[in-house]
């Protein structure tokens, strides 16, 4: 009973059990309306109606919105951290919780469920791949489940993005927390439900065949599930704008005295200038989303080419296209950026040296976000879209390699000459490099429109947005979080089982992305569910599906890794690494409000090899500690 | 200089590692055989984006490696590395270089793409509806003939006008390199003009629903006689149909 | 991972420290900045569908710019509605500035008065005019611009009347009524908004009569 209790008290199994009552109680309320009003029953504007009551009911239930119901009748509330004081200090982490570490925490654990979740539909779809012809699954379970790999795996990303901004960028430029705690709770536990949402358009009405993009008109003709992903995506939107606007206002106003913009650590301008792509484009994309969606419900002829008179102008659906990805692809440097950013923020760390050229990796990742708002088009080269925009799509689609360059030359720099050594984190950044290097490079090559008239829609492009993803969200996401684990856990990982992790996951990887792009090259198409066989592209297919294996034994591995070694590892030193970052000046795990007193900034983050430099003058800690 | 040793060893290793990379690269990355024209022309550009990507892949990572074995920290020894913050002049080559080889990429790709798109004045017009999931072509300058494999003439510059009949499907036949997405309620060309005789397949490369894995379809390029026999033979035979144009709920028919 | 959890607080030394409201003046300052962004944010929603706008609604033949026939007069008298409504707010804002809560009370009522008879002009009048939503482009389009402004005019009279009823219960003072301000701006937002929209819709292209 009183275990019964304890669990209907963590918030998570609350915002679940909102959402099943909130999606009863919205079909029903449909249902019931228009069976009063006697019209028919419509489905889909029940399950829209469910979806969106879902969603709100979670978040009521999980208690997110409870402190801003308070003030709209005019209560005042207090911020209460710390951890709960009737309960175990565990449930905080499954609890709505104001604490950006804690936030953080459970935005990167939510990401690596639901990268699993991702993973396994990817390994699904693999399986029937190995081979030519259907082996176990139906062509729609196939578009399904693909589809669904997509857009979980991105949602996956972002939630990614959220818990390294979140965990770390407060305690690098020293704040007690973010600038708005509660907001912050809110875009964490709005992820929650919409995350479910995607997962359930799966298994609603027939699941759906669009891929991630959904591109009208067959996202409006699509079976049910369409609409469920669609409002999954939507809702995904919120979150993503306001933990942006949280992450941009806490860097502007809360950093510690003497830490000008260009003593931040560097990946807090990666943090910085993704949430300035995220707090701006989602809109569109939304409102792409919200156009498909009442277009399925009330008919509004958004993408309808027909018209329905003469005389009145149809719809277009390459407007979708462009609506679409004048979201998409920033967010492509979203998840890069702030993964880029660990890769600069540990060179330095175990290379003992300076970041070489600090100014112009900052200013790079300001670059890259405000030239990637020019380059949407090149996604459409082969659309239909007016013809003269293929060849400014082109030059400003080439021109994001150079501050991309500018990152890599400089992190050559910061290697040479330096003092490098090896832990997990750091063979998951050089593993970062070598991948997301030959996926940026594969740009280029899909930029230039000649090129990309044989290559868009191929597996080509499957082995291009692989390799950026992985070696510019994944890997660095890995490292960082073996950099930061003996931060947040005070302990240890296994050394050994990292260094398998890796060994199997690098390796495993650069086979599955060469092989993505060759056959690429030869002709295989993306987002089919079956290929002939003799076109020599069997054996391929063969291997993508092996690596894949291997990947995801690698992942389990520093699942092992990471559950295990908070138990059975040795107490980490204080500063394992010897940064100088602020944070590992400090106790592990962090103190509830990170520093006990404001720290100044007194020199530059990164000169190691610098005698007697500080980068932080950080107050006398308490004893006892 | 202090590092010159490494320099060089550096300079000395990259070309090697590039032509090995470029060898890699090439036994991996292969193409269909290019029977068009517009595939002739646009093969040079993926070679000299395959060699760019080796000798940039093989820049940066032989940096990398030759500083993971030159510069790691050896055991005992608990001093940091070289204190050096960057160095603008290097960071302006290294951004000033990309430039150039970008921009004429992106030149070269602008004059490419008009050179793939010139039309020829004689070209030959095609009609190709894409439906969920099949393909059909009409031929305007043979009495709207219709028929369900795109039989096509080689040497001779094709434009396809192409429309959908109810999603976004996607022309794509790889041996002819180029693509074209079919977009319902509009009409798209695309010029193509092939040049070796043969069976080829005409692959939907958008997702379009269901059995998009399926909609296959053939494509027969015969010789300029063999094609005009072909023409007869089909108009004798009476056969390929004219075309019910009104199959469609599409406000567009091909214009000719 | 739940044994992290015995993290955060063990170390700690500040056990009675639960609460952490920043300074007051940081707070405001954040919230600002914030607001402002959100508003920046908005913007990017509204640009997109002006342009979708711009996009569909052309002659399919000439490829003319071109709009489909409103009820000019209700157009006008909506558009003056909500301007003026702008003007009481801001009268509203600053009678709280100086404390004076009776200005106030009744301009924010009257501010959202006239928000609601907007909605009601353009919602309840001009939705059941010429236009149908299964109008092609002009049907979309015009649903889609005035639907998405109605929502942000709904949310701000909601916002507004929470203003009022909380400033009438005296939660504000001169110097704290953040939450006015950032009512105000929002609703001059809208109504900004509002200043775009009605000519696109209204105005911008030869008009075409439709049934
Ligand atoms: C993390 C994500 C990420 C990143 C960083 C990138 C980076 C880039 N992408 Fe990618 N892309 C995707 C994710 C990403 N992409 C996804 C998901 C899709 C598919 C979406 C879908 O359809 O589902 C896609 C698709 C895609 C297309 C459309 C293909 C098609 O469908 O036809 C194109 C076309 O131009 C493109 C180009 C580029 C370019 C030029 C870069 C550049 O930013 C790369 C720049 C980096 C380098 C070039 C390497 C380092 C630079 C140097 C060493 C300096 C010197 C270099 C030169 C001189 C060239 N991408
Ligand atoms: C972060 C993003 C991300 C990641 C990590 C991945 C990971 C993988 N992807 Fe995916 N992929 C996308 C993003 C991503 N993908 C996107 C956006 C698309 C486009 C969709 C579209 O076309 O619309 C796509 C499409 C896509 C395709 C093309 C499908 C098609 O066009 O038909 C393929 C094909 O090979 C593929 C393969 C893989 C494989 C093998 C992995 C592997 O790396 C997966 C490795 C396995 C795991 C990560 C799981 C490991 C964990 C376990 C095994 C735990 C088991 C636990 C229990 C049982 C409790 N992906
Ligand atoms: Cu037609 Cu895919
Ligand atoms: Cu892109």
């Amino acid at each position: 009973m009183r275990t019964l209790a304890l669990l209907f008290s963590l918030g998570i199994v609350r915002a679940l059990v909102g959402q099943a009552v909130g999606m009863a109680f919205g079909y029903g309320l449909v249902a019931v309306l228009r069976q009063a009003l006697g019209l028919e029953p419509s489905p889909e504007a029940a399950w829209v109606s469910g979806a969106l009551f879902s969603v709100l009911f979670a978040l009521l239930f999980a208690g997110v919105l409870t402190d801003w119901l308070k003030w709209a009748v005019g209560k005042e509330t207090e911020l209460r951290h710390g951890p709960p004081e009737d309960k175990p200090a565990w449930t905080r982490y499954f609890g709505v919780d104001y604490n950006h570490k804690v936030i953080g925490i459970q935005y990167g654990v939510a990401s690596l469920l639901v990268l699993m979740i991702g993973g396994i539909l990817a390994l699904i779809f693999r399986l029937e791949l190995s081979f030519p012809g259907m082996q176990f699954l139906q062509e729609t379970t196939y578009n399904t489940i693909f589809s669904a790999h997509g857009i979980i795996m991105i949602a996956s990303i972002l939630l990614g993005v959220g818990a390294m901004g979140n965990y770390l960028v407060p305690m690098m430029i020293g704040a007690p927390d973010m600038a708005f705690p509660r907001l912050n709770a809110f875009s964490f536990w709005i992820g929650v439900p919409s995350a479910v949402l995607l997962v359930l358009a799966m298994f609603i009405g027939n699941g759906w065949d669009t891929g991630w993009v959904a591109y009208p008109p067959l996202s409006i003709r699509g079976p049910l599930g369409t609409q469920l992903f669609l409002l999954g995506f939507y809702i995904n939107g919120f979150a993503s704008i306001a933990s942006a606007i949280n992450i941009i206002v806490t860097v502007l106003t809360m950093r510690a005295p003497g830490m000008s913009l260009f003593r931040m650590p560097i990946f807090v301008w990666g943090s910085l200038s993704a949430s300035l792509i995220q707090a701006t484009a989602t809109q569109t994309v939304g409102l792409a989303l919200l156009m498909l969606t009442t277009q399925r419900l009330f008919g509004l002829g958004f993408f309808d080419p027909t018209a329905p008179t003469a005389g009145i102008p149809p719809g277009d659906p390459i407007l979708y296209q462009h609506l679409f990805w004048f979201y998409s692809h920033p967010v492509v440097y979203v998840f890069v950026l702030p993964g880029l950013g660990i890769i600069s923020e540990l060179l330095p760390v175990f290379g003992r040296k300076p970041l070489f050229g600090y100014k112009w990796i900052a200013l790079s990742s300001v670059a890259i976000a405000l030239v990637g708002f020019l380059v949407w088009s090149h996604h459409m080269f082969t659309s239909g879209m007016s013809e003269f925009l293929r060849v400014p799509f082109m030059f400003s689609t080439v021109l994001v390699a150079i501050p991309t360059g500018i990152k890599f030359f400089s992190w050559i720099g910061t290697m040479w000459g330096g003092k490098l050594v090896f832990p997990t984190p750091m063979l998951f950044v050089l593993g970062a490099i070598s991948v997301f290097l030959i996926g940026g490079l594969t740009g280029p090559i899909l930029g230039t429109v000649p090129t990309d008239l044989h290559l868009h829609d191929s597996y080509w492009v499957v082995g291009h947005f692989h390799a950026t993803m992985f070696g510019g969200f994944v890997f660095p996401f890995f490292a960082a979080i073996y950099y930061w684990y003996p931060k947040i856990t005070g302990r240890m990982y296994n050394e050994r089982l990292g260094q398998l992790h890796f060994a199997l996951m690098v390796p495993g990887f650069w086979l599955m992305s060469l092989a993505q792009m060759r056959l690429g090259l030869l002709g295989m198409r993306r987002r089919i569910a079956d290929y002939e066989a003799g076109l020599g592209l069997d054996f391929t297919h063969a291997i993508v599906t092996i690596s894949a294996l291997i990947i995801a034994w690698a992942i389990l591995i520093m699942v092992y890794n990471l559950v295990a070694s908070a138990r059975t590892e040795p107490v980490a030193a204080r500063n394992p690494w010897g940064s100088r970052s602020p944070e590992w000046q400090a106790p592990s795990p962090m103190p509830e409000f990170n520093y006990d007193r404001p720290f100044e900034v007194v020199g530059d983050p990164y000169d190691y090899g610098l005698p007697g430099s500080r980068y932080v003058d950080m107050s006398p800690v308490a004893a006892g500690d | 200089m202090k590092y010159r040793k490494h320099f060089t060893a550096i300079i000395v290793i990259t070309p090697v590692v590039a032509l090995l990379t470029y060898l890699v690269l090439n036994a991996i990355y292969k193409l269909p055989i290019a029977a068009s024209e517009e595939a002739v022309i646009i093969e040079d550009m993926f070679q000299a984006h395959f060699i760019l990507i080796s000798a940039l892949f093989a820049l940066v990572m032989t940096f990398m490696f030759y500083s993971i074995f030159a510069f790691r920290r050896q055991p005992g020894d608990e001093e940091d590395g070289d204190h050096f913050h960057g160095n603008t002049v290097l960071e302006i080559v290294w951004t000033v270089v990309p430039l150039v080889i970008v921009l004429f990429f992106g030149y070269w790709g602008a004059v490419m793409l008009s050179d793939i798109t010139a039309p020829e004045p004689d070209e030959m017009v095609v009609e190709v509806y894409g439906q969920q999931w099949s393909w059909y072509y009409i031929y305007p300058e043979m009495d709207d003939m219709r028929t369900s494999e795109l039989v096509l003439p080689a040497g001779e510059q094709i434009r396809l006008e192409m429309t959908a009949l109810d999603v976004l499907h996607s022309f794509w036949v790889p041996e002819f390199r180029v693509k074209q997405d079919l977009v319902p309620g509009q009409i798209h060309h695309l010029r193509i003009t092939p040049t070796i005789p043969g069976e080829y397949r005409l692959r939907c490369a958008e997702i379009c629903g269901v059995q998009h894995a399926y909609m296959l379809g053939d494509v027969i390029v015969l010789s300029p006689d063999e094609f005009e026999e072909w023409v007869e033979e089909s108009e004798l035979a009476g056969e390929p149909v004219p075309a019910p144009r009104t199959e469609s709920s599409v406000a567009g028919t091909p214009a000719d | 991972m739940a044994v992290t959890a015995e993290g955060h607080h063990e170390h700690h030394d500040f056990h009675e420290e639960h609460e952490l409201e920043l300074p007051y003046a940081q707070r405001l300052q954040n919230n600002r900045l914030g607001l402002w962004i959100f508003i920046i944010s908005e913007l990017f929603l509204f640009v997109a569908i002006l342009m979708a706008r711009f996009y569909l609604w052309r002659d399919p033949a000439t490829g003319a710019v071109i709009r489909p026939e409103l009820d000019q007069v209700l157009g006008l008298v909506t558009t003056m509605i909500l301007l003026v409504s702008s003007v009481f707010m801001a009268l509203g804002e600053s009678a709280m500035e100086r404390g004076d809560r009776k200005t106030f009370s009744w301009s924010l009522l009257l501010t959202a008065a006239l928000g609601t008879l907007f909605l009601i002009g353009v919602v309840g009048l001009e939705w059941r005019g010429h236009v149908s939503p299964r109008d092609g482009a002009f049907g979309a389009i015009f649903f889609g611009m005035t639907g998405l402004h109605a929502l942000h005019v709904l949310s701000g009279v909601i916002l507004i009347l929470i203003v009022w009823w909380n400033g009438r219960k005296g939660a504000f003072t001169p110097e704290r009524h953040w939450g006015v301000e950032a009512t105000a701006i929002y609703w001059h937002f809208v109504d900004v908004v509002w200043v775009f929209f009605y000519p696109t819709l209204y105005l911008i292209g030869d008009a075409v009569p439709i049934h």
